[in-house]
């Protein structure tokens, strides 16, 4: 195994190999490995492992496991077929490999890579510069549909209910949402960048659900954004997961987010309630008299929300849950619309 | 009745015949069941008390006195439907032995009712399962039979149209298989695959062998039923969740991808993991039935330990320490020590068919066996 580790550096990594032709991304791959046929896919997965640890990177194994995998056509390494782990890889395979395993190299994270992650038992494309879902925003689709399953059906209608998404990015929530709740319901996603209108819009189609979602550039921060959307009529929810991060936290974020990632997907401002505060703000002009917003959050801001509505008695928000994420930090948030239906422009 | 006619009809033309050699009752059921129903053997007894409503059976009863009360007419009508296979008419003997192949079929078919009727179903045996393999003694060559019988199970599965999802796989180094787990679920899946559980042993020339010495090891299979949602209810304040995001800020603030799980049940230490999956959701979901299979089956074995320990059949942790089956590939053989029973041609029955398959029936059929022992057996 060592023996073969050293071979396999020398003839990846080592100098003195000939430039890069036929198509190749980086000059730094030999035209025609000479290991086709001779490296398994478990060598491979342990040599990149080895080489993202000497360079530092994070997530050595699962980064060099995800590539393997997915040229190998798998998920997830342990999903891959016994028979592919010790089978030789062709010179094509191990090309891909090289490919992706030095763009890991640049920091650029596996997803991207990738072109492609998993949420909510979705197959989502993934491309920069969209922020990427996070693992805690299943938690937060899993908390709506909670929700909504155990709603009485709207009184005198017997839709699916009409939900907001205030920046959906990749149109995780959005779809995965849609593929869990009845036909009938619908979604309206915005997002101010184009980027991510395209990315949901493209993620839309692939999953078959474009029919049932309508995808609106619009910035939420704008003076009178909400008049955009009275034409579809009141909602029954919104929900976000809007930039938090605390500004200042910003430079602390590692390499992969903050070199690929658009920052404005992350970046909410001095305490991270800059676009809270607009959505929450115009809420009660969206919303349904019970209507609800769920929002994912950092754990600072259960608090800093919870006393921010109290100065604002006039929307008639109460924030009427805190839900911990599965490493039991604070992370979404149940805000419920108490109020009369006040000063809704929207004729129902 | 047709025999009765066929009685009567035979009387008129009755003469004094040469003897022809009684046929040997036929019988496709098992050997040991088969003995069970012996005139004057116990199930007989057990019946004829039935009748006499000595023995009360739950629910069932009555369907199975009907049946009983069906199967003594059916034999009669054949005891003496055979009286003419002795005629000299030979139109007549034609007639008789017709009459007989059917009567038999019958009869077999009754019997086959009466097992089902008297042989108690587990409350599991309609379950789906966790099945789960563990390299034993003998090093690599114990990991390369390991991955073989977790494929001839995958086989198994799609041979018998289960869904069969695996949960988890630690290779070893060299294409063998420490340990895997995996969900299957389908028409009656635990009620064929619970025999499965136990020791099984393989004695073959390993290809790590240079010098060509036969070697035995051992694979160890657990097969546990999946739990109904109301037959197992676990407290989330009993469990304990680790993820790689568990240090640091979330959300946001990171981006990881290593979305293994793993969750500890805290009252009984019992710890299951899973990273099958990209998605953290979903490996959390299927750690959770893997757990809840775990805690399930435990709960199982406490209740079922001391009815079942008498047979030679176990299922549990009981049966999971004990050898049932040798794989010999010198002698291209597979014997199951729990019912002595050997099949040849390893290669096919390694494809997880039908031979796989046969081997199951004949388990399933000595199960059955083995319980209606205990059942006609009980005291009044």
């Amino acid at each position: 195994m060592k023996l073969w580790g050293q071979m396999l550096w020398a003839l990846l990594s080592g100098p003195g190999r000939k430039g890069g032709t036929r198509g190749w991304a980086f000059s730094s791959c030999p035209p025609h490995s000479p290991l086709a046929g001779l490296v398994s896919a478990t060598e491979l997965v342990s040599h990149w492992t080895a080489v993202f640890e000497e360079r530092g990177i994070p997530e050595a194994r699962e980064s060099s496991e995800y590539i393997v995998a997915h040229v190998l056509g798998a998920k997830t390494f342990q999903s891959l077929r016994p028979a592919l782990r010790t089978q030789p890889l062709t010179s094509q395979q191990l090309q891909c490999v090289q490919e992706l395993s030095s763009r890991r190299l640049q920091r650029m994270p596996v997803q991207y890579i990738l072109g492609e992650w998993d949420f909510q038992g979705l197959n989502l494309k993934m491309a920069p510069p969209v922020f990427i879902p996070r693992p805690e925003t299943e938690e937060l689709v899993d908390w709506v549909l909670e929700e909504e399953a155990q709603r009485p059906c709207a009184a005198g209608t017997q839709d699916g209910p009409l939900i907001l998404e205030v920046g959906c990015g990749s149109g995780a929530i959005a779809l995965s949402l849609l593929s869990q709740l009845p036909q009938q319901s619908q979604v309206i996603a915005v997002d101010k960048e184009e980027a991510a209108i395209c990315l949901t819009r493209e993620n839309a189609q692939r999953l078959q659900l474009q029919d049932r979602i309508r995808i609106v550039p619009l910035d939420v921060t704008l003076e009178r954004w909400w008049t955009h959307l009275l034409p579809w009529g009141p909602m029954d929810l919104v929900v976000s997961n809007p930039p938090y991060v605390f500004h200042q936290d910003m430079e602390q974020l590692a390499p992969e987010i903050c070199s690929y990632e658009d920052p404005v997907a992350l970046d909410g401002g001095k305490e991270g309630m800059d676009v809270i505060i607009h959505i929450l703000a115009l809420a009660p002009q969206l919303l349904k008299g019970s209507g609800s917003v769920f929002l994912e959050v950092e754990p600072r801001h259960p608090g800093l929300v919870g006393s921010w509505l109290r100065s604002q008695p006039d929307l008639h928000l109460d924030l009427v849950a805190v839900r911990r994420d599965f490493c039991g930090r604070p992370r979404f948030l149940h805000i419920r619309r108490s109020g009369p239906q006040c000063g809704c422009p929207v004729g129902t | 009745m047709r025999a009765r006619i066929l009685w009567e009809a035979a009387r008129c033309l009755r003469s004094r015949g040469a003897l022809v050699p009684a046929r040997r009752s036929l019988s496709s059921g098992s050997p040991p069941l088969e003995e069970l129903f012996a005139r004057g053997g116990p199930l007989r007894a057990f019946l004829e008390r039935h009748a006499k409503s000595e023995v009360q059976l739950q629910a069932r009863g009555p369907e199975l006195a009907v049946v009983a009360k069906l199967l003594s007419e059916k034999e009669l009508e054949l005891r003496e439907t055979e009286h003419l296979l002795h005629d000299e008419n030979e139109d007549l003997r034609k007639l008789a032995e017709n009459e007989i192949t059917l009567c038999q079929k019958e009869i077999t078919q009754l019997k086959h009712q009466i097992i089902l009727l008297l042989v108690p179903s587990e409350e599991t045996d309609e379950n789906d399962l966790i099945l789960e393999v563990t390299a034993g003694v003998g090093g690599q060559e114990a990991m390369l039979f390991t991955s073989e019988i977790f494929e001839m199970y995958q086989q198994y599965a799609a041979f018998k149209r289960w869904h069969f999802e695996p949960l988890e796989y630690f290779p070893s180094e060299i294409g063998g298989l420490r340990h895997a787990s995996a969900s299957i679920g389908g028409a009656e899946a635990y009620k064929h695959m619970k025999f499965e559980g136990g020791v099984h042993r393989v004695q073959r020339v390993p290809k790590t062998e240079r010098q060509g010495r036969i070697h035995t090891s051992t694979t160890t299979v657990a097969i546990l039923p999946q739990p109904a949602e109301i037959h197992l209810v676990i407290n989330p304040k009993d469990l304990r969740i680790d993820t790689k995001r568990a240090s640091g800020a979330g959300g946001q603030h990171v981006n990881t991808t290593d979305s293994a799980v793993r969750i500890v049940h805290l009252p009984t230490g019992v710890v299951s993991e899973c990273q099958q999956e990209r998605s953290q959701l979903k490996n959390r979901e299927m750690a959770m039935k893997k757990l809840r299979a775990k805690l399930y089956s435990m709960h199982l074995e406490a209740a079922a330990s001391k009815r079942y320990n008498a047979r030679k059949i176990q299922i549990g942790t009981k049966g999971r320490s004990e050898k049932i089956r040798t794989y010999n590939f010198p002698q291209n053989r597979v014997t199951d020590h729990r019912i002595n029973k050997s099949l040849h041609d390893l290669v096919t029955f390694m494809q997880g068919e039908y031979l796989l398959d046969e081997l199951v029936q004949s388990l399933k059929e000595y199960a059955d066996y083995e319980s209606l022992v205990e059942v006609i057996s009980k005291k009044v």
